[in-house]
């Protein structure tokens, strides 16, 4: 595995059993290798394995054969506590639904994943402030998930994602909640995190919206990879 | 972290509130009772020590053996030498001599002709002494209702109701009828200087006071008592210095099987206080297993519905890289914060209810017609130190117990179905 590279999944295949000893392939021999600042995105339809594919990237799930190695660990040898500190460290995840504490502020949602590293309390603040001023809403930070629009909701999940600054950014259907000009807003904000912290995301869609701004669309079909091209994104987007 | 944890407890009712109350319910009950059983059985205790078996008793054997019955033709003789030696081997104990009787006191009219009679249940103490404290030991000061303390020889005080039963008035002469220590019919007059109310249904029945030395002329047992009462000069009964007393008393005695020969009884010995006391030990016991067992299993449920309304925050901090380890911690922690505060409360509660019990009292006087023990007719409870703690650890316990079912569930929890469980 090159230092470039953030994953790479080496004849990954995933069975849950469906009782009377069958079981369902949900992942048929997945081969992929992703490198450090890559905007790429899992794109099919419903059921074709991109849930599970990044449950098994983000080391909430192991493969049943195959190897999935992320930042150079194989999943299927991390123990409980092993793969809650590569989640830890290494990976940020942001969800179709914001999933804010809502008893907490916004400043205190995103502190939250600094808490979990042991960051000094200055380091901490210091540190959301400016993954709030990322996503645009430093004015925010006192302010409870109730009193914020969706919009603002999800661009302070990025930022709890983002705080900690990890190597990769794991995000199922980020925009599947918002209207168009929200689902705009933050594509560009994730694009420019890309862009100026290198930071890998792997996105998981079938929106129209996400596929524009990718620079790689990774299409599964019925549990396999049935395309895998490098894409331009439209200009006028950037 | 335990900051973080903090603001969420303090900002989260429905995380912090019914824990807390629950809580501070059953730590202010346990308090509330503990107290009420302490200030109860040290009144008890005491009233026992001062008005019948002291801290530790001497008797002949065979008193002792019917000491119910007072039977004063088995008391012991010789007492003023055996006084005088307990004083010496035990310095640190006052001894009083003491005889109970029991007679009939008949009132006389003018013309010398009875105006009333009732049975009589006697104590003759050092009353005219003033080597010793008998008198403030048995409050006889404050008892006193109507007139005052006998000064001289031939004066006795005798209970209000029974005074009024009677119709005894100050400077009455009332006449003891009885049978001596040699089993011949004996009486004697006593001028009534005035009446007391101890508030105990036993003594307040039919209670008359005299000097030992009246009684002793009386009932013809010179230098003779029923028994030598023992207190420890702390005022406080100790258990385990009298069990040394009583050792080294009786050990010189063991030999003799005379049955006039004194044996020495501690207080636990006497009145079934020995059984009484065990089984308020064990109903304390009892009482505190029983609230922690029950206190954990209802916040074990009110645990396992909050994990279920913080199924969401669980599944957050999984996905943001904290071990199931890390939240099971967590949880303990602020089942430890809320215990802290639920138990403080409780506790602050408490200590006000005993307060107010220990002040006002429940009156039982109603139900201690017929009692033969002696216990105080007011129930009070006692403020004392262990109760300012008493009830953080069941309080405490019961909470981080719950809890700590609870949390089981965490390590259940499937990290595989994260993503499903966080898009609903």
């Amino acid at each position: 595995m090159s230092t470039k590279q953030i994953l790479k999944l080496d004849n990954v295949v995933k069975k849950f059993p469906v009782g009377d000893g069958r079981y369902f392939t949900a992942l048929k021999g997945i081969n992929l290798e992703i490198d450090k600042g890559e905007f790429a995105g899992l794109v099919g339809p419903s059921g074709s394995g991109k849930t599970t594919l990044l449950n098994i990237i983000g080391s909430l799930d192991s493969p049943t054969e195959g190897k999935a190695i992320v930042m150079g660990q194989n999943i299927s040898e991390l123990t409980h506590k092993e793969s809650a500190k590569l989640r830890n460290i290494h990976i940020g995840f942001i969800f179709q639904v914001y999933n804010l504490l809502p008893v907490y502020t916004v400043f205190e949602n995103v502190e939250f994943a600094l808490i979990l590293q042991n960051v000094s309390a200055s380091e901490r603040k210091k540190r959301v402030m400016e993954a709030l001023e990322w996503v645009g809403l430093q004015d925010l930070a006192d302010k409870k998930p109730d009193k914020i629009s969706g919009g603002e909701g999800q661009r302070v999940a990025i930022a709890r994602a983002i705080v900690k600054k990890p190597d990769i950014m794991l995000a199922d259907e980020p925009t599947a909640n918002l209207d168009a000009k929200n689902a705009h807003q933050i594509m560009r904000i994730m694009k420019k995190l890309n862009e100026e912290l290198d930071t890998t995301f792997l996105f998981s869609t079938h929106d129209e919206k996400v596929m524009k701004y990718l620079e790689r669309i990774i299409t599964l079909k019925d549990g396999s990879i049935a395309e895998d091209k490098q894409v331009t994104p439209q200009k006028t987007l950037k | 972290m335990i900051k973080f944890l903090f603001k969420g407890i303090i900002r989260d009712s429905s995380r912090s509130v019914l824990p807390i109350i629950i809580i501070s319910l059953g730590v202010a009950l346990t308090v509330l009772l503990s107290g009420y059983i302490t200030g109860m059985m040290g009144d008890t205790i005491d009233q026992n020590a001062r008005f019948e078996t002291g801290h530790v008793k001497v008797m002949t054997k065979a008193y002792a053996e019917n000491k119910d019955q007072v039977p004063i033709d088995l008391a012991l003789l010789g007492v003023d030498s055996l006084v005088k030696s307990l004083q010496n081997e035990f310095p640190d104990m006052e001894w009083v001599k003491r005889i109970r009787f029991g007679g009939l006191i008949d009132v006389p009219d003018e013309q010398g002709e009875t105006k009333g009679q009732g049975p009589a249940s006697g104590l003759a103490i050092e009353l005219l002494s003033t080597k010793n404290n008998e008198v403030e030991r048995l409050n006889l000061k404050s008892s006193l209702v109507t007139g005052s303390l006998p000064t001289q020889r031939s004066e006795a005080i005798i209970g209000h109701e029974f005074a009024e039963k009677l119709r005894i008035s100050i400077g009455d002469s009332v006449t003891y009828f009885g049978t001596s220590m040699n089993g011949s019919m004996t009486f004697a007059n006593f001028v009534v200087t005035g009446t007391i109310r101890f508030g105990i249904a036993s003594m307040d029945k039919g209670a008359i006071i005299v000097d030992v030395w009246d009684a002793q002329q009386m009932l013809d047992m010179e230098d003779g008592a029923g028994e030598i009462l023992g207190f420890l000069n702390t005022g406080v009964y100790d258990d385990e210095k009298a069990e040394k007393v009583k050792n080294a008393f009786n050990s010189k005695h063991t030999g003799n099987k005379d049955e006039f020969a004194p044996v020495m009884l501690k207080l636990r010995n006497q009145n079934n206080l020995d059984g009484l006391l065990t089984y308020v030990d064990l109903a304390s016991g009892l009482f505190v297993a029983i609230f922690v067992f029950a206190m954990s299993l209802v916040l074990w449920n009110t645990g396992l519905i909050a994990g279920l309304r913080r199924y969401n925050e669980f599944g957050i901090r999984l996905a943001l890289g904290e071990s199931k380890g890390g939240i099971y911690r967590t949880l303990v922690y602020e089942a430890i914060l809320i215990g802290i505060i639920g138990s403080f409360v409780g506790t602050a509660i408490g200590l006000g209810l005993t307060y107010y019990l220990q002040v006002v009292g429940i009156d039982v006087s109603g139900y201690m017609d017929q009692a033969n023990i002696m216990m105080p007719s007011t129930l009070r409870a006692k403020v004392t130190p262990s109760l300012f703690y008493i009830g953080f650890i069941p309080g405490l316990f019961a909470m981080v117990f719950g809890n700590m079912l609870a949390g089981i569930g965490i390590y259940r929890r499937e990290t595989a179905t994260l993503f499903k469980e966080l898009e609903v």
